[in-house]
């Protein structure tokens, strides 16, 4: 357990040095939620209700799942995909620790950095634009809004890991990464909240693993109860089963198969 | 007259080997482009969708926003093709590369701004214009006039283009980061996919005047259907003029700071 605190602290201390980087990053996020928060203040300039809808629903949808994103995508899994074409994961095989355990204790920095920056983001924006925002006032819901977005962070864990591990068999790892920067980005329901679309695409997405990494949790706070939950609630686990044992499959066929001159 | 047959010359040679490079791996330029597509197209569907079902959007049609943003595309993959460079111009500073292009006998930002074009940000680009020109034909209901002021206020946001991705240069040579001053400048100009009147002040004010995102991407829609006055058209012509003099200013000052970081 010391070990992997000290590979928290490490982590953070890297975050301090470049810390202008950071800042940028952050910068770009924020501007980001802008641009959204305006598209749907403009949609509903004359409008009470869309799609199902409040204007107040709608804004407390931009704003969460900017939060709930900025802790389930903030990942620093494709440096994997370098360490393995370099020949540097090797140098973590040898080492007394987990290699899944390092870049979860590093993933856990990178997230709690963002989400803290994240709701200080929201905040500045609520405090400047005065946003009528839903409250929910259920614990119930709360418990599963956080017991949701940890394995919304799991599946995404695992997804981004997959498409590192490409590299095992691929020097092409950044085509597939930023196809799945698009696909996350549209059904995850980062620009729109999925319900909006058409029944049947909407049921299709669902059978994918990308409403469940920020979507489905922002929607139970916005009042998903009693057997929606427990549907939504069963189909995240599934996901997080299904893709913790494609990786520990894929991580170990990749293994088998790997070598590197040189080291 | 020579010279310029002469960077012509190097222009076209940069060109080739740009499109040699880019097409080394067939895979990796397939997939890019399979996932630009991806993208676009699932914008055009959401802006579609969501008109559709509004009516209107701050008081422009379906295919009027629809326009804006294969507009914006327009600009942005023209600006990606032409800039490519750009984006690897950090490595060339902080290896000691940038030297060796100092002491060449032609204008160095032929070769770090242009440095040749990038034949799939090209291909997208001409898939862009016949679509906008389809879509213009479409709606039937736009003179030649106001065509042409349409085209003329594009070459007007490439000017813009050029002198961001010149400010660009220089910070990068004064800071040696490019990656996130280049990814804020996609950012905001990615608040142009929309036209400008869905943002509030004092948002729209910033957008246009302060980052002319506006005059780059929303200008040339705007007068397209009329709805741009002579006078912001002229005053969107004077900024681009203004703004590219002070990049190009700011371009020889970070010259003059230059220290061969690497060398």
């Amino acid at each position: 357990m010391a070990l992997y605190l000290q590979i928290l602290s490490v982590t953070l201390a890297e975050y301090f040095a470049y810390r202008l980087n950071f800042v940028l990053w952050r910068l770009r996020s924020f501007f980001s939620m802008v641009i959204r928060y305006y598209l749907w203040l403009a949609v509903y300039e004359k409008a009470g209700t869309l799609f199902g809808y409040t204007e107040s629903q709608m804004l407390t949808y931009v704003l969460l799942s900017t939060i709930i994103s900025g802790f389930v995508l903030s990942t620093r899994t494709p440096d994997i995909a370098g360490q393995i074409l370099h020949g540097d994961v090797i140098n973590f095989l040898l080492k007394p620790f987990s290699f899944f355990g390092y870049f979860m204790s590093r993933d856990f920095i990178d997230k709690l950095l963002n989400v803290a920056f994240s709701i200080i983001e929201v905040f500045i924006l609520m405090a400047l634009l005065k946003p009528q925002i839903y409250i929910n006032t259920d614990p119930g819901a709360w418990l599963a809004l956080g017991a949701l977005t940890i394995l919304g962070c799991i599946i995404a864990f695992n997804i981004n890991l997959l498409i590192s591990f490409i590299a095992f068999w691929s020097p092409e790892v950044w085509a597939p990464r930023f196809i799945f920067f698009i696909l996350v980005l549209f059904f995850s329901g980062g620009f729109f909240p999925l319900d909006i679309l058409p029944v049947k695409i909407y049921n299709l997405l669902l059978l994918t693993p990308f409403p469940y990494f920020y979507f489905i949790p922002t929607k139970i706070y916005l009042g998903y109860t009693g057997f929606e939950l427990l549907g939504y609630g069963v189909a995240t686990i599934f996901w997080t089963v299904i893709t913790s044992y494609i990786v520990l499959f894929v991580w170990k066929k990749g293994l088998r198969g790997y070598s590197f001159y040189g080291r | 007259m020579k010279k310029l047959r002469q960077y012509l010359e190097i222009f076209y040679l940069l060109s080739k080997y740009s499109f040699v490079t880019s097409t080394q791996s067939n895979v990796s330029f397939v997939l890019f482009f399979i996932a630009k597509m991806i993208r676009f197209a699932m914008f055009f569907f959401f802006i579609y969708y969501l008109v559709a079902n509004t009516k209107t959007l701050s008081g422009y049609s379906v295919d009027q926003a629809l326009i804006f943003f294969v507009t914006f595309n327009i600009i942005d993959s023209i600006s990606q093709a032409l800039f490519r460079e750009v984006y690897r111009f950090r490595q060339m500073v902080v290896s000691g590369e940038l030297n060796s292009v100092l002491v060449k006998p032609y204008p160095i930002l032929l070769r770090v701004l242009i440095g040749g074009v990038d034949p799939m940000d090209l291909l997208i680009s001409v898939c862009y214009i016949v679509l906008a020109g389809y879509m213009i034909h479409a709606t039937g209901a736009v003179s030649v006039f106001s065509g042409f002021v349409y085209i003329g206020l594009i070459l007007n946001s490439l000017v813009l283009a050029t002198a961001f991705h010149i400010a660009v240069l220089g910070f990068a040579i004064i800071t040696t980061d490019v990656d996130h001053s280049i990814l804020i400048y996609r950012d905001l100009t990615s608040a142009g996919r929309f036209p400008l009147e869905i943002y509030r002040e004092p948002l729209r004010s910033f957008l246009t005047f302060v980052v002319p995102v506006g005059i780059m991407m929303s200008y040339p829609s705007q007068a397209l259907f009329g709805t741009l006055s002579l006078l912001q058209g002229s005053i969107g012509i004077t900024i681009s003029l203004v703004v590219i003099c002070v990049s190009l200013y700011f371009w020889k000052y970070s010259l003059r700071k230059y220290q061969s970081w690497g060398g």
